[in-house]
């Protein structure tokens, strides 16, 4: 009887052992997993590469319609300086929470990192508006590409001139 | 270069309940660009630029930008919230270092 629950006990300890060590290496492996997909994640959108290579990686090749009806792009025309360039883009669209404007990507083509932002958009947001300040290294097509909901993809592009690049490197 | 990290929200100064209100916002961050060495190699270093930013209303996620280095220095975003109820709108801006800044304005409705 004494043996046995010894052999149990041992049985039992080993067998928590292995837990604890295989859990540990969960945990450590779940951490170093997600450090990696963050860091993975900010290493796709924003990548060194032409413009092709972005548009396939990022977008996979589905067909692009274009979305000059719906779609309101508005870039200046000449951009004196480089680093500084108003973008702003506005869907007609309703938000609705069955059909709505889930991301919007703006991409300067001749950009070294051409994908400049990607934006994920909620229905709560009530219109698909969004502006930011970008950089352009040289003059350049600007796209905006709309993502709805059901996977519909839109672009619309403008040529912004570019008096003084903003990349620098 | 001490403002680093320092946030600006604007609103419109009146808001309806049901309004759609576009909101502006502003973080002061270096954005650093991508250096190059002489031969024109890219200098392999952690650059510090912000690639998130969040913007949260009453709670609830509105909208996420991912952004890259192709982003201005000082960096300006532009977002529209629809207005329902009042309370806290807060933008919170993540850098590559793992810093974070965040802004926050109150919808009231007047």
């Amino acid at each position: 009887m004494a043996g046995r629950g010894g052999d149990r006990d041992v049985t039992r300890r080993s067998m928590l052992g292995a837990f604890g060590a295989a859990g540990v290496a969960a945990v450590a492996g779940g951490a170093l997993g997600l450090g990696g997909v963050r860091a993975a994640a900010a290493q796709t959108l924003g990548q060194n590469e032409p413009l092709d290579a972005a548009l396939k990686r990022v977008f996979g090749g589905r067909p692009m319609k274009d979305g000059s009806g719906m779609v309101k792009l508005d870039v200046p025309l000449i951009a004196e300086n480089g680093s500084v360039v108003p973008v702003s883009v506005e869907v007609s669209t309703p938000m609705t929470p069955q059909s709505y404007v889930k991301h919007i990507y703006i991409v300067a083509d001749k950009n070294r990192i051409p994908i400049v932002t990607r934006v994920a958009l909620t229905p709560d947001s009530g219109q698909a508006y969004m502006g930011a300040n970008i950089r352009l290294g040289e003059t350049t097509d600007v796209r905006a590409v709309v993502e709805q909901s059901d996977g519909t993809l839109l672009a619309v592009k403008r040529e912004v001139k570019v008096t003084v690049g903003g990349c620098g490197g | 270069m001490s403002e680093i990290g320092k946030v600006r929200l604007r609103l419109p100064a009146s808001i309806k309940p049901g309004d759609v209100v576009r909101v502006r916002c502003l973080v002061i961050h270096p954005m650093e660009r991508i250096e190059r060495d002489n031969q024109g190699k890219i200098i392999d270093k952690k650059y510090n630029y912000i690639d998130k930013v969040t913007v949260t209303y009453r709670g609830k996620t509105v909208a996420t930008f991912d952004t890259t280095q192709s982003v201005s220095e000082n960096p300006f975003f532009a977002f529209s919230v629809k207005a329902t109820d009042p309370g806290k709108l807060t933008v919170t801006f993540h850098d590559t270092h793992g810093d974070t800044y965040e802004g926050s304005a109150d919808i009231a409705f007047s």
